[in-house]
């Protein structure tokens, strides 16, 4: 009982962030477990265009298959997707971030210049313009995301470690004979840790709805079964115009949903590591 | 920090960075569809462009100087792009510069409208809630912004579209005209076509600065020129609004410039449901049809618009500096 008072209290203490959380474990829960709590084959062909019932919760689709199974599994593709690039972006975004903080003059300005370029560069339109010469697939929205999506990482790495490398524990450190890697290894990864996990946790956001929105102008592989592809279809053929809103609600909300409860766990971090934020908002 | 340097020159490295950005789009421009798997002739001049056998293939080839070497090509490319041939859509019929720029006006009466009327709902949101936190207020207008931020806008426009359009009946279902009006019925009528789709990115374009405004509001709350202007005997609202929002100005641009790609992504995507004849919604019929030469322009034309509006807010900075004046 004293426990579960203690979990309370932390619960209470980061409503936000747990909430965030069991978003997420709801969504990962389907994705993991979709073979078996999906009711239905959402590949199967049936009757088209049925309304919600309770064979077909929310009905089917233009070629009969089941919408709630659809979902379901959509839920994959997403999370796979959002998750994939944003482990590459953050990690391309933190070395590059870490490199030009570390590096600084030549080196520095160099990538700190293309970060810039590519900061300015229209992400959805060019993802669209490479997703059109690569084909319609899963991976190479991955990689086009991922390689898109790290700019605004390493600007905020590197901005961090100017600021560690400059503290005096680290000239202390340096004066103690320790060489760059270890020193970026002991002092500033635990200090940009934190930064990290939030810019990845929004960048996985960034990437989900860049998938839908993919998905959506028909760049997705039609095979899969993702939100955005649903959203589509039902935008297409006749479930928007057909005014049937079980089909293209629950996709839309879905992706939504993730949304915010990766802004939450991101808010939460941020406002963790960043004390002053904290001290303002409570005043 | 960067040093602090003359206006003019901070102005005169700044175009230069932007004209180097734009160097180094058009040269992506030119790259994509060459290095990109499949026949470049195909990736330039679109796929349905291409009827023939091997000896026309041949005949376009040499047409557009892809047999020359590539530096070649490069150079021929700046040429013809600066003359304003950025090719041609078959989809449009048109050349490719015509069509882009009509559809970009209509973009623009979206976004440009959306962005003043975002900022500005957003400042006055997020002083209230500033000023009045932790009460309702605050967590109801937090809670709504933060909706309204995480959802898809395209989704939120399809249920704006069903509720307000289909079911209720109070705006049209898309397009921008009824058609047969002139004048100020005409006016009357794109502004009624807008309404839906501009309300829409306005609370978009405010939930991405929401948060930015109330916390910079919150975080001079106590200060002492504040309480100085308490002091003096200024209302409430005078006090907010002249003092406490001027402090929001800054980041306000910061983030108007940062999220100008997002919302211009959004509107893209909101036209589609809206059929909005901008850019988004030739985006969408030209990967429809493989049109690569619209989707080049395009992206173009997008990404000026980016450079644009972080060129501006790069000149308000120089003009909110007050070391500059």
């Amino acid at each position: 009982m004293h426990e579960m008072a203690r979990l309370w209290h932390v619960v209470k203490r980061n409503k936000a962030r747990t909430a965030g959380i069991a978003i997420l474990a709801l969504f990962a829960f389907f994705a993991v477990f979709a073979t078996w709590i999906a009711p239905h084959d959402p590949w199967q062909f049936g009757r088209a265009f049925l309304s919600p019932s309770s064979t077909n919760l929310l009905g089917t689709n233009d070629v009969g298959q089941d919408i709630f199974s659809e979902l379901l599994y959509g839920a994959r593709i997403s999370l796979t997707v959002g998750f994939a690039a944003g482990l590459l972006a953050v990690t391309l975004g933190t070395l590059i971030g870490l490199l030009a903080g570390f590096r600084k003059g030549f080196l520095d300005n160099l990538l700190m210049s293309v970060t810039d370029v590519f900061l300015v560069i229209p992400t959805l339109p060019l993802a669209i313009l490479v997703s059109v010469y690569l084909g319609p697939s899963m991976w190479n929205i991955v990689m086009v995301i991922g390689l898109l999506g790290w700019p605004a990482t390493t600007r905020v790495i590197r901005s961090q470690v100017l600021s560690v490398r400059e503290s005096g524990y680290v000239e202390s450190a340096r004066a103690l004979g320790a060489g760059d890697f270890w020193i970026m290894r002991h002092h500033v990864l635990p200090n940009v840790l934190p930064l990290v996990i939030a810019k990845f946790v929004l960048t996985v956001a960034m990437a989900m709805l860049m998938e839908a929105s993919l998905s959506f102008l028909g760049l997705g592989d039609p095979i899969d079964k993702s939100w955005g592809m649903m959203l589509r279809y039902a935008f297409l053929r006749g479930g928007f115009v057909g005014g049937m809103w079980w089909w293209y609600v629950p996709p839309g909300l879905a992706i939504g949903l993730c949304i915010l409860g990766l802004t939450l766990i991101s808010y939460s971090i941020e406002e963790r590591s960043d004390p002053r934020l904290k001290r303002a908002l409570d005043r | 920090m960067e040093r602090h340097r003359h206006p003019v020159a901070a102005i005169a490295g700044k175009t230069m960075r932007y004209l180097i950005v734009l160097f180094i789009i058009m040269s992506l421009n030119f790259l994509l569809p060459r290095l990109m798997p499949g026949d470049p002739i195909m990736n330039i001049l679109g796929e349905e462009a291409y009827y023939g056998s091997a000896q026309v293939l041949q005949e376009l080839k040499a047409q557009h100087g892809l047999d020359q070497p590539l530096y070649t090509q490069y150079i021929r490319y700046f040429g013809s792009f600066f003359q304003g041939d950025w090719g041609y859509s078959f989809l449009c019929m048109r050349p490719v510069l015509e069509a882009v720029s009509l559809h970009l006006r209509w973009t623009l009466a979206l976004v440009l409208p959306a962005i003043f009327l975002g900022a500005l709902l957003a400042a006055v949101a997020g002083a209230l809630a500033a000023w009045y936190r932790q009460s309702k207020l605050d967590v109801g207008l937090s809670a709504f912004f933060l909706f309204c931020y995480s959802m898809p806008t395209y989704w939120l426009a399809m249920l704006l579209l069903f509720i307000f359009g289909f079911q209720l009946g109070w705006f049209p279902l898309g397009k921008v005209t009824g058609g047969d009006a002139s004048g100020l019925a005409y006016l009357l009528d794109v502004g009624w076509h807008m309404f839906l789709p501009v309300g829409l990115l306005v609370v978009s374009k405010a939930a991405y600065d929401f948060l930015v405004v109330r916390n910079s509001v919150v975080s001079i709350y106590g200060e002492d020129y504040v309480l100085m202007a308490q002091a003096k005997g200024l209302s409430q609202m005078a006090v907010l609004f002249k003092h406490a929002l001027r402090n929001a100005m800054a980041p306000l641009v910061t983030v108007t410039a940062i999220q100008f790609g997002a919302i211009l992504s959004g509107a893209l995507m909101v036209e589609i449901v809206f059929s909005w004849p901008g850019m988004g919604t030739l985006i969408f019929e030209a990967i429809g049809a493989r049109d690569y030469p619209v989707l080049q322009g395009a992206f173009f034309m997008i990404a000026v618009c980016m450079l644009t509006a972080n060129y501006i807010a790069d000149m308000i900075y120089v003009w909110l500096d007050p070391r500059t004046r």
